[in-house]
């Protein structure tokens, strides 16, 4: 791995820490139960892009399959809080 | 070499959709508005960031380009339809809307509930 390439990947995951505190912000703040719903579906999205970075920074896809598990996961809490707000009940 | 160029160039861009992602949420006024920031520039920027490391082990670890092409998809698939769902469950809860919001189409077709007359089965 050559030297601005490592270069880019951890500018790239600083960037992602960045983006990541700004979700939490907006999770932390955020008015409504809606507001930090959507604030931890993209929290999940920054860290899936952390996870990515990391398989490349570290040459190796052993980390990989947290991809496939915060996929599901995110998904899974974000319908079932939206289903909560629009029902008062998930099933 | 070609390989590390296209990783990075695909890292770089994804990044930025996600910092933008981040921005918009904070920046942005009311709850529909920030679900237009993190349900199309965070799906790309996600979709930019799984694709970085399919292209990055193409040559050496095939199946973690396969597995990571299914990932992209999946996340296109789930995470519009969790905004939508929640877009959907926010605008029924009768959350407000920003003030200088100019026409709701769905006013005469969706009902709402405020949260005093919430109905509780």
């Amino acid at each position: 791995m050559s030297g601005w390439f490592a270069f880019t990947t951890d500018a790239c995951l600083l960037l992602l820490f960045v983006a990541a505190g700004l979700c939490l912000y907006r999770i932390v703040v955020g008015p409504q139960a809606a507001d930090r719903a959507v604030a931890f579906d993209s929290l999940s999205s920054v860290i899936i892009g952390m996870i990515c970075l990391l398989c490349i920074r570290t040459a190796s896809a052993i980390y990989f399959d947290a991809v496939w598990i915060l996929t599901l996961v995110g998904f899974l809490g974000s319908s079932a809080i939206a289903k909560y707000l629009a029902r008062g009940r998930i099933f | 070499m070609l390989l590390e160029v296209l990783t990075a160039l695909t890292m770089v861009v994804g990044t930025f959709f996600m910092v933008v992602t981040g921005i918009g949420l904070v920046r942005f006024p009311d709850v529909y508005t920030r679900m237009h920031a993190a349900g199309k520039a965070g799906t790309v920027g996600v979709a930019l960031l799984i694709l970085a490391p399919s292209v990055f082990f193409v040559a050496d670890q095939p199946f973690v380009t396969i597995r990571g092409l299914l990932a992209i998809v999946f996340q296109f698939l789930t995470t519009p339809g969790a905004t939508y769902l929640l877009a959907h469950a926010s605008y029924v809860r009768s959350y407000p809307v920003h003030a200088r919001t100019e026409v709701d189409e769905l006013e005469h077709w969706l009902p709402t509930y405020p949260d005093d007359q919430f109905g509780h089965e």
